[in-house]
Formats: C-alpha cells, structure tokens, sequence
C-alpha cells in the first residue's frame, strides 16, 4: 500500500515540488499562479501578514544573538534567517548575509529529492544540520540548521538558520584557510544530517563535536542558538496560522514569491537599460608558497572570469560567464550554486531592498557559469572550497557595477556603486589562555564602496559579502585573540578617485601579545593582488592594490619603556618602509602561513572599490572638505583633482585658490591630449606584443587556459586582435 | 509602477550632486519615479552645446545620438565616434599605464599593482581631454566594450515609442579592428 504522504492533502514533498516546478516551466509564474489575487484584494491584511513574517524571522535572528558566544554572531551578526515552502522555495528572510535565500532552499530540496520523507524520516521537531558546498553553500563555514514546520500532522514550511562559523574543524587556520586544496582538509562536512528530534540535539552529535572541534564549545553554542531561533520562529508561525487559516497562509506565502518575481522585473524594466553589459574579474590564486598535501597543487595560476550581462527586452536577465578559466586544486574554487547566493546578497542591496526579496527576486535571472570551469567545477564532493568567496567578491562586486551603469544610465544616479573585496588575516596556534584554536581578525568588513552618481561613496561603508556591515567591538575581538588593536584608521592613498570618490577603508594594525605560539596567514578576499580589479566608473580611478604587512619592530621593547610612539597608519604608501624602525615583510599576494612572535605588528589595508567621474572635474569645495577632514593630502589635491590648495594656519583651514585650480585643470587636459595615442596606433604595438606573446608566463597560461575553455571566448579574442586562426598561446611566453 | 514624480529641479540637483542629504535619502527611500529618464534627458539635452537627439546617455559626457538615419555616439564638448554599436573606445585617445613609474603616479609604493600583469588604460576624448574611462585589465585583455545598448527594444517596449530606423542589435566592433588589420 502507498504510504501517505507529509505534505498537502497526503502527497510526498517530492510530488509537491516536481508539481510546484512544472507549473512554473509552464507558465513561467511561480507555482503556476498567473493571477495573484489574495494578497491584491486585501493589501492591509496582506501587509499585516508580511510584515509578522518579517518580525518573526528578525526576532529568531536576535534570539541567536542573546544565546551564541560567538562574536561573529554577537558582533557582526553573520547569520540570516529564512522562511521556505513545504517545497524548499524561500517565502521571506531576516536583515543578515542575506546570501543563502535560495542555497539553503537547496538543501531542503535535496533532502527532498533524496526521499528523507520516506528513508530518513521528517517529523515535528527534527533538527537538520547542513553545509556541505557539494550540495549548496558559499563555502562550509556556513552552517545551516534546517527545521521542518507542521499543522495538524501536514508539513506546512520550514525555517533555516545560518550562522557563519569561527572552527568547522578544518586544516589550520580551520575557518578559512588558504593551504587546504582537498575535501578532506575543509573540516566537518554534513549533509542535511538529523542531528535531533522533539527540539533536542543528540547527545552523539554533541560528542562528535566535542571530539573533533578545537572550540567545540562555541560551535554548540551557535547550534543552540538557532535551534532557539528556529523554534521561536516555527511556533509563531503556528499562531500565525492560527489566526489567518492555513488556507490563507499557504496561498499567501507562495503569492509572496510569485509578487516579488513580478516586481523585480517591473524594477528592471522601470530601473534599467537592455543590452549587453561587459567586465572582466581576473584572479590570481597563488598556491606555490603554501604547505599543501596535493603536490600538484603548489604552483600559481591566473584565471579570468569574463562577465556579461543580458539584460533582455523581456526584463529577464542573463548572467554568463563564458570564457571563464578552469577549476584547479586550491580553496578558490566556487560551489556550483553560490553564484547564486552572490546574486542573491548583491540583488537585496541593489534591487530587492525593500523588505521582500525572497525566491521570487532571482527566478528573472538566468546565470551560465560553464561546465568544469572555476565557477562550475565537476565533482565538487572532491573540491576544497574554504576561499570561494575570494572568487565571488570581485566578480560580483563588477556586477554591482554594471547593474549601477544600468541605473546611471536611465536617470537613477543614486542607486549607482559598486563593492570590492579586502584582505584580512587569520591566525592559529595557542590563545592567550594558551588554548589551541583558530582565530580570525573581524572587523575586515569595514570597506569604502565605490562612489554612487551623486555623492562619495560612504566611508568604511561595507561591502558586498553582507548588507549590514559592523566590525564589532574591537575590545571584544581582542577576547579572542592574543592581538592588542593598535588602531583602525582610513588608508587616504587606498581611495579610487574621481569627480565623486569611492568611500575610503578602515586599515588595521595589530600586535601580537600573551601567546606562546601562533602562526598566521591571509583570509578572505585576497583573490586579487598585482591586477587591481576594474572597479572605476565613468572616468573614476580603481582603488589601488590591497596591502598586507608584517612589521618587525627592532627593539618594541625599548619603544615602550621609552614611551615613544609605535606606528598607527600607514601614511604615504611610497615611504612606509623608510618610516619603520625595524623590518617590513609586504606580501605581494595571500599570505603563506608564518610564525608569528611576541610584538610582531599585522597590518591590512584594503583598496577603496572605485570612483566615478573624471576626477578633474571634483567641486574644489569636496577637495576642501576632505584636506579639512584629513582624508586628502595637498599632493592629491594637485596633482590628482587639479585643484590648487593651501593651508591657513591662522584659519586652521585649506583654502582655494580657484583661477589657480581652473588653470590647473586646462593644463591637465592639455597634457592628455598630448600624451593619448589613437587607439589604432596603440592597438597596433598591443597586437605586436601579443604575437610575439612577450607577456609574464602566468598571463600566457591565462589566456592559453580561457582559449581551452571556451570557443566563444577565442574566436571574440582573435577577432578584437584580428589575431590568425592558427594564433594560439600553447608554445608559452616569457617567464 | 509608481505615482511619484519630482520637480525638474530636483532631477538637476541630483544629477550635480547638490541635493541636499534629507532630500536625497528621502528619494532613495521611495519607490522610483516611473518619468526619471524622460526629465533626466531633457535636462541632459538643455546642457550640451548640439542639437541632435540624445537617445541614452552612455556615461558623464558620452551619449547616443540620433543624427539624421543613424544613431552615433557623441560628447558633449561635440566630438563623434562613430556607430553606437562599435565599441567607442576605439575612436578614443588612449593612455596606457604599463609601468611602474606610470602606475605610481596614481598608485604610490604599496599600493602600485604590478606592471607585468596588470595595465591601467586611461580613454580620452579627443576632442576636449575628458577622462572618459579607466580601465584595470590583465596585459593583453581586449578593450572592454562596457554596454551595448539594445536601443530599439529600450524605446519600443519599455518606453512605448519606437524609435525610426530600427537597427540590427549587433556589435560591430570587429568590423573596425578587422579593417585596422588589414591595413597593418
């Protein structure tokens, strides 16, 4: 006899979900409704609804905050909540990395597809743990806890927590480390795991983790906490039923989707331009300085990854990334589905920032990430993936940019900006309590996004991994960690210029204290580093390249009994080194891990993302404004806006001397024009170099890579260049 | 899909960059205004110095323009580039970073990317020494072509009004650089 199933009127969630999606191939509405009407007819109770939603999912965000010891969540609150279907289709989400709105979906549809209904068993009160990228995540350190919802015996949603972790019990440093380059070394993996029931965590999945975590204690703490949430969340949305009827409620939530598919392309269409959109992210993952078991592993690649965007007449758009260069053995790898949490993080920040993204602000996006590519590796159970967020950050981060060219374009110069990703460090070793565990510097989130159309883009603004950047208190991350913070302070020379600046990005420094060993490396966003991504916009420079540096300091002792100032910024860039009393190692790209001792000073200073607009034509007054404040130099102002600017010591001001400044201004513009080549000309020495294929070794590989990939990509290559079919860049170039 | 408007002069204002903060954040906090392109054009029409249609802009000084069957891309100080669909960086002066002195003037010490991988190309205008892009790319990559509008399917179903003499959505980029090599 068929057994019944948990879903509406006794069919399996499977039945319901192979329905749901038919209905949507069919219509191309979601769950096939083509005439929403419950929520039009009566928009105040529809409000209502929404809006209990939206406060239930908030508050099970805070209640994880009050239960976790975790400052990655008490601090800069990295998790998210998320409310889904019977069919795993996100209804609605908490403020947070608002990154995994479709991924966690994911796994709720692989558990249903893998029938956990009839082999595993779904009931009231089960507790599922997930992360595994095999399936669907940024990178595993994200750990969902997944927790089904009932009435009256019949599976009505569920509720999912993420929660960003400190220990996933991975290789050194074990929450994002850059040495790992096998599935083995990325720590815990689960697999939509029932690690509980009737709202009680195993006592065996706690040994587990007692036994394989270093800091299992905060791993269970996070477990708890959103446990909490999710059961705080599940029940009211038990008496949310209760009091609209679970008719309304089941309609409601999936006309919820189906309203947010239909505005987000009212938004493009009302917000946009089509056509075709292009970029380039380059990356550059450099693996032959770190430890690795894979032998093959250690050696330095560059990848590109081309970016095109179709926005069609339609207001559906295409994310393809043809050309892009092949999977290899390192971290950097990115898990099939998380470009679609990149869309996802960078949509609610750009388009669907109203409260109300859900499933439905995706399903007008196509994305064609190519088979067996870095984007879409095969085989991913093998892969390492700890840093694909490295890949991620600037690729998206020039999408956001192209989105923003779109909306500059149609008149809405406010929306416009784009994100970049910084450097950080990561450490492990013993603790101050000289406990052994990995550590993480916070506060990395800290970024200056790129200028919007209007206006500087906005000091340590944030950045693209998350919408609701907070760097925490600095007092509470020395908890964690053996570093005093010597200061976080805004690196001027790391600005993209331009008529309006990017927002400028909080450097930090660090000394080590109290441990009796400890080792270092870089964390997340060190994907780029001697190519600076093509963030300007419109006549903005690019930030500039990210820095990371270890400082020596000759005799810190003495500097201290002396009472004599240690460094607290990096000032002008071009003489850092000259100003240290000690030694100066500056890593050209992620840091291999290191020894680090007593004393030695850890510094980071991520780029601005970009400006916008010839920087020439700044108002003089915003120069003024930003020497006043400090956040220019008189060099910059001169040689960089044109603008002619002294200090008045009796004023305590800058002063503009504005026929100066205009002069200035006409002679750049002469100077330009003196010094730029027809582009044929250059176009010409470019081709030249090109077939002679006198580039570095790592460029050749590069492109030789993409050419394998990708006919479209060789064929638009060779033609830009009018390069022979023949033309091939197999025979290697200079080293 | 709304029924905001705002005054002309507010449209300006934001496009200078001289809308006051409150002013700014409440137009960001609303639903967008379904006539922005239309005020935001006639404000970019009363500005530059020719007459011919602007049709979109395609950044702070470039526009599409239609001039009489065709459509070229055009600055504001009245430099041309050609069709609107090859791609006008290559009707531009170019000013490429490809060294370390160079890239430190923009760049300073630490923060100087490296000139063996990475090239930083700065597109003039001919005609008035405006610094119309900044492009950071690996050596070797080929010229961005940033946007390519679809103009008519823009004009005819999202505005309503289609545009005479519809044109092929096509990039015609490699027709210039395959002419260029043929006279190489």
């Amino acid at each position: 006899m068929e057994s019944k199933g948990i879903g509406e009127g006794g069919k399996t969630l499977k039945q319901m979900n192979e329905e749901s999606e038919r209905l949507l191939q069919e219509t191309g509405c979601y769950a096939g409704i083509t005439k929403p009407y419950l929520l039009r007819d009566d928009p105040v109770k529809s409000e209502l609804f929404h809006s209990r939603i939206m406060a239930l999912l908030i508050s099970g965000r805070e209640t994880t905050k009050m239960i976790s010891g975790s400052p990655f969540v008490r601090e800069v609150a990295e998790l998210c909540l998320g409310l889904y279907t019977a069919e795993g289709d996100n209804v609605a989400q908490s403020t947070g990395i608002q990154i995994h709105i479709r991924l966690m979906g994911d796994h709720i549809k692989w558990m249903i597809d893998k029938n956990y209904e009839e082999d595993v068993g779904i009931e009231d009160g089960d507790l599922f743990i997930t992360n595994d990228p095999a399936i669907s995540n940024m990178h595993p350190t994200d750990v969902y806890d997944v927790m089904p919802i009932f009435w009256e015996g019949e599976l009505v949603g569920w509720v999912c927590t993420v929660i960003m972790e400190m220990d996933i019990g991975a290789v050194s440093p074990s929450c994002m480390p850059s040495a790992n380059v096998e599935r083995a070394t990325d720590g815990l993996r689960f697999s939509c795991e029932k690690i509980g029931s009737k709202d009680r965590l195993r006592r065996d999945f706690e040994y587990r983790i007692e036994n394989n975590l270093d800091f299992p204690d905060m791993f269970l703490l996070d477990r708890r906490g959103a446990i909490a949430a999710n059961i705080r969340v599940r029940e009211e949305i038990k008496k949310l039923i209760g009091e609209f009827g679970l008719d309304y409620y089941k309609k409601a939530t999936r006309e919820l989707i189906e309203e947010e598919r239909r505005n987000q392309i009212a938004r493009i269409r009302q917000r946009m331009v089509p056509g075709r959109y292009r970029d380039v992210a380059p990356l550059e993952f450099y693996m032959a300085d770190k430890p690795v078991s894979w032998l093959a592993a250690n050696r330095d690649t560059l990848r590109l990854i081309p970016i095109q965007m179709d926005i069609l007449p339609s207001g559906k758009v295409v994310l393809d990334f043809e050309g892009t260069g092949e999977w290899g053995w390192h971290s950097f790898n990115v898990p099939p589905r998380a470009v679609w949490g990149a869309l996802s993080v960078c949509l609610v920040q750009t388009l669907s920032y109203d409260g109300r993204g859900n499933l439905g602000s995706v399903l007008p996006f196509q994305i064609k990430s190519p088979p067996g590519s870095l984007l879409n590796p095969p085989e991913p159970r093998l892969l390492a993936f700890s840093n694909s967020w490295a890949s991620v950050l600037d690729t998206f981060g020039a999408w956001t940019g192209m989105l923003g060219t779109a909306f500059y374009l149609r008149g809405f110069r406010e929306e416009t900006f784009n994100y970049r990703s910084g450097a950080g460090w990561q450490f492990y070793g013993l603790d101050q309590f000289g406990r052994k565990r990995a550590m993480i510097v916070g506060g990395t989130g800290a970024m200056g996004p790129g200028a919007t159309g209007v206006c500087d883009g906005v000091d340590a603004g944030g950045w693209l991994a998350t919408p609701e950047v907070d760097t925490g208190n600095e007092e509470v991350w020395e908890l964690f960690a053996p570093l005093l913070n010597l200061s976080r302070r805004f690196d001027l020379y790391a600005v993209g210029y331009g008529r309006f600046r990017s927002g400028l990005t909080l450097s930090r420094m660090d000394i080590i204290h109290g441990t009796q060993q400890l080792f270092a490396t870089g964390a997340i966003g060190c994907g780029t580093s001697g190519i600076i991504p093509n963030m300007g916009m419109f006549g903005g420079y690019p930030g500039g390249r990210q820095i990371t540096m270890l400082v020596r300091y000759n005799d810190l002792r003495g500097l201290l009994d002396r009472r004599e100032p240690l460094l607290h910024e990096i000032g002008n860039p071009a003489e850092f080194k000259s100003r240290v009393p000690g030694v100066v190692t500056r890593f050209t790209h992620m840091p291999p891990p290191i020894e680090a001792h007593e004393g030695d000073m850890f510094i980071t200073a991520a780029p601005g993302t970009g400006g916008l607009g010839d920087p020439i034509e700044r108002d003089p007054g915003l120069v003024k404004s930003d020497l006043d404040n400090g956040l220019a130099t008189e060099e910059m102002a001169k040689n960089i806006y044109c603008v002619a600017a002294t200090f008045d010591g009796k004023s305590k001001a800058w002063k503009i001397d504005y026929a100066a400044t205009a002069n200035l201004r006409q002679a750049k513009r002469k100077e330009r024009l003196a010094r730029g080549r027809p582009m044929r000309q250059w176009w010409g020495k470019a081709r030249e170099r090109l077939m002679e294929k006198n580039f570095d070794g790592k460029l050749v590989e590069m492109y030789q890579n993409s050419m394998k990939m990708s006919q479209p990509f060789t064929r638009e290559f060779r033609e830009f260049w009018d390069l022979p079919e023949e033309f091939s860049f197999s025979e290697g170039g200079k080293a | 899909m709304s029924n905001i408007s705002y005054p002309k002069e507010d449209i300006r204002d934001l496009i200078d960059g001289k809308l006051p903060w409150g002013r700014l954040k409440y137009i960001m906090s609303h639903p967008k205004d379904d006539d922005r392109f239309d005020k935001y054009i006639e404000i970019l029409q009363e500005r530059v110095p020719w007459s011919e249609r602007i049709l979109l802009p395609l950044g702070e000084h470039l526009y599409v323009v239609q001039k009489g069957q065709e459509r070229v891309v055009k600055c504001d100080c009245g430099h041309e580039y050609g069709d609107y669909r090859q791609n006008w960086k290559l009707g531009a002066l170019i000013y490429a970073r490809d060294d370390s002195d160079k890239l430190e003037e923009i760049y300073p010490g630490l923060h100087c990317p490296d000139p063996n991988l990475c090239e930083v190309r700065e597109y003039y205008c001919p005609g008035c020494g405006s610094l119309l892009k900044v492009e950071s790319v690996p050596v070797g990559y080929p010229v961005i072509f940033d946007f390519l509008p679809d103009l008519d399917a823009f004009y005819r179903d999202w505005l309503g009004r289609p545009l005479p003499d519809e044109k092929e959505h096509k990039d015609l980029t490699y027709e210039v650089t395959k002419k260029w090599g043929q006279e190489t």
